[in-house]
């Protein structure tokens, strides 16, 4: 192995760092915002899917079903060149934000579903009986009873699931997205040396390690129910 | 007029008959008691009124309401029937105050102020107005089904349905409760009871209703029913059950 | 709609490009057959000194070691050993650093999973067989770990169901696996139905395994 000044000149290389930090800095940004926007549409899409399923009616369920399925069963990043190479070819052309925003949404919608459903299903059917027998609705049953315990039942896997796509946004440098690798790589490349890559390892533990954490200390506090 | 009349009451679950012809009329003010072995479809009966279960012929009406009719708002009607379940059934998320003020919140609409202060009066009626505070975790099962009465209470129903309201309680708690439905009765509220407590019903109602095979097969006073029952279903089952609880 | 056939499912080139994209479904498919077995028993290992250990250093480098590979996107990690690598020296062979990276990422969910099952057998089983004379080890091996596999089987199920779809992200080192395979038919015909007909594919090899994995699961809640 080459000696330490070595290392250090290759993977810590402070000119490099120092030129290029601005560009890992923008990628953060991106990083964190396609994660956001798919959290938020993610999750919502998710609680939307299983509220709906939670009518009853078979013909609503079914595709909401097989969506869930196929949606787990494909890798995010098959899922992300479909849409990225499919949509223009539907006269539809996307930016890579959104072919990443929209994948990783699906997917993660996906899981939220099954994951709020097994939680709605794991509520007593006496919980909604005993609201419905004080004259409250259908939905409002649901609103105040039945869902509020369905979700405290769905946060720990919910979490899990979360923080694995959120990581996932890290694909949408195949796509050309301009977050954090994909602007380390171009760095890279272009100063013949990796520690914009390691500057990337970095700033994604920056972004991800406070969120392990904190699911770590939700599912403490949620995970009882 | 009744204040629960159910005329014709059949239930079917597919091809399983449960309910084959039920009437009975419950008045104001009194305690009508059902009892009958297991699967007899007292419990289902008792669903029926207020529309947990959808009967498969015959009419209920309840409060002046015909609680079978297509048009029927159902969440209206079932404001003014209370109910209180076997397995209480309380919102393990909220505590016992909110637990009881839920309904007079959304659906009677009352400001928070006004509905907890009927909540917590309701509490106090079922001698629980120190735990207003408390989670259903953390109450024994005789104060759940207490609170379980006073959610009932609160919206000031003129009837009110138990399903086997002890069946799910230790010995030692289910007197708590009967002292509560005592009191209710004494305090004028019509009630409607589905029942394995004997002695209870001995003492406590009205009227007793016997029910066998999905069928009213004789109803009377107490007295009638327990001490000289007329039909032999009757007397078999009363044999086996004693017609007074040590 | 003619297009939307043309461009998505277009059956000529499906058939054109079929056995080349099966040959991507082979490396799939061996690929994930290396990295599930050593990830679990890497995931296994960390969960067992995670429970079993007494050291507070120990078990906290451990937590701090599964976190760390729980937060580091895989992709990255991949990037980072295969082009990182050379500057080191260190010339690992592509399939070497796919599997080191998966392996690495992978590991920290695997020792999750097992830390969940291990907690999850009571301590009287443990306190029943050494009290027969069995070693630690033995009990461990005997009866203790054998329950808590049989507690996580779903999850472990998950996992490797999961590792399967990574396999996807060993395309971007141009590893000709089933994805990498659908791309490059794709830049040949100019057409995305290689891409659909891939995730046709993939479709096709999880969907019924996730089924399979919703009946485990099923199965466990009513126990």
């Amino acid at each position: 192995m080459s000696g330490d000044s070595g290392f250090l000149f290759t993977f810590f290389n402070l000119a490099v760092a120092k030129q290029y930090w601005p560009a890992i800095g923008m990628g953060m940004l991106v990083t964190v915002g396609v994660g956001l926007a798919v959290v938020a549409t993610g999750t919502a899409l998710g609680l939307a899917l299983a509220v709906l399923r939670s009518f009853g009616l078979r013909l609503l369920a079914l595709p909401i079903v097989v969506f869930a399925d196929v949606m787990r069963s494909l890798p995010p990043l098959v899922v992300m060149i479909v849409l990225y190479f499919g949509l223009p070819a539907l006269g539809l052309p996307m930016s890579a934000f959104a072919v990443t925003w929209v994948a990783l949404s699906l997917v993660l919608a996906a899981y939220a579903e099954e994951s709020i459903w097994a939680g709605i299903l794991a509520v007593p059917p006496g919980q909604l009986e005993a609201a419905r027998s004080t004259g409250m609705g259908w939905w409002q049953g649901m609103r105040c009873v039945v869902l509020p315990q369905a979700l405290r039942r769905a946060v720990p896997p919910l979490t899990n699931r979360i923080i694995a796509t959120t990581k996932n946004t890290a694909l949408g440098s195949v796509v050309a997205l301009n977050e954090i690798l994909n602007n380390a790589q171009g760095a890279t490349s272009h100063a013949g040396n990796p520690t914009p890559l390691v500057m990337a390892s970095v700033a994604y533990l920056i972004v991800f390690m406070p969120l392990v954490f904190a699911s770590r200390g939700v599912e403490r506090r949620w995970g009882r129910a | 007029m009744p204040i629960l009349d159910i005329a014709g009451l059949h239930k079917s679950y597919g091809s399983t008959e449960v309910l084959r012809g039920v009437d009975l009329q419950v008045n104001t003010g009194e305690l009508v008691c059902v009892i009958g072995p297991s699967g007899s479809g007292k419990s289902t009966m008792l669903r029926c009124c207020n529309l947990l279960e959808t009967p498969t012929r015959g009419r209920i009406t309840a409060n002046g309401h015909e609680v079978t009719s297509s048009a029927v708002n159902i969440n209206h009607v079932r404001q003014d029937i209370g109910m209180v379940f076997q397995q209480f059934n309380l919102y393990p998320h909220l505590s016992a105050l909110d637990n009881v003020s839920l309904a007079l919140r959304k659906v009677q609409r009352k400001p928070r102020d006004e509905a907890d202060q009927l909540a917590q009066a309701a509490l106090e009626q079922v001698g629980l107005g120190a735990k207003a505070g408390n989670r259903p975790a953390e109450l024994s099962g005789g104060q759940q089904q207490r609170v379980g009465i006073a959610r009932a209470v609160a919206l000031k129903p003129h009837i009110i349905l138990f399903d086997e309201p002890t069946s799910a309680l230790d010995p030692e708690l289910v007197e708590d409760v009967l002292n509560v439905m005592r009191d209710l009765r004494q305090r004028g509220m019509t009630m409607l009871v589905v029942t394995h407590e004997m002695a209870f019903a001995h003492a406590a109602a009205d009227r007793v209703v016997f029910m066998d095979g999905g069928v009213v097969v004789e109803q009377g006073t107490a007295a009638e029913v327990f001490e000289t029952p007329r039909e032999p279903r009757t007397r078999s089952f009363l044999a086996r059950y004693g017609s007074a609880r040590s | 709609m003619q297009s939307f056939v043309q461009n998505f499912f277009n059956l000529e080139i499906y058939a054109a490009v079929l056995p080349y994209l099966l040959q991507g479904l082979w490396t799939t498919v061996w690929l994930s057959a290396i990295v599930i077995p050593l990830g679990a028993a890497a995931g296994l290992a960390l969960a067992l000194g995670l429970t079993q250990s007494a050291g507070r250093l120990v078990r906290g480098a451990i937590v701090v070691w599964v976190d760390f590979f729980r937060a580091f996107p895989p992709l990255v990690l991949l990037i980072l050993i295969y082009f990182g690598g050379p500057f080191l020296g260190v010339e690992l062979n592509k399939v070497s650093a796919v599997v080191l990276a998966f392996v690495l990422n992978n590991s920290s969910y695997f020792a999750e999973v097992f830390r969940a099952g291990l907690e999850g057998v009571d301590k009287g089983q443990m306190e029943a067989s050494r009290s027969t004379g069995l070693t630690r080890a033995q009990a461990l091996r005997h009866v203790v770990v054998p329950q808590a596999v049989r507690n996580v089987l779903p999850d472990l199920v998950g996992n490797g169901i999961e590792i399967v779809k990574l396999t996807s992200i060993a395309s971007v080192v141009a590893i000709p696996e089933l994805l990498r395979s659908a791309r490059d038919a794709q830049s040949l015909v100019f057409n995305p139905s290689p891409v659909m007909l891939a995730a046709l594919i993939y479709l096709a090899l999880l969907w019924p395994l996730t089924r399979w994995l919703g009946r485990l699961e099923h199965r466990r809640a009513r126990a």
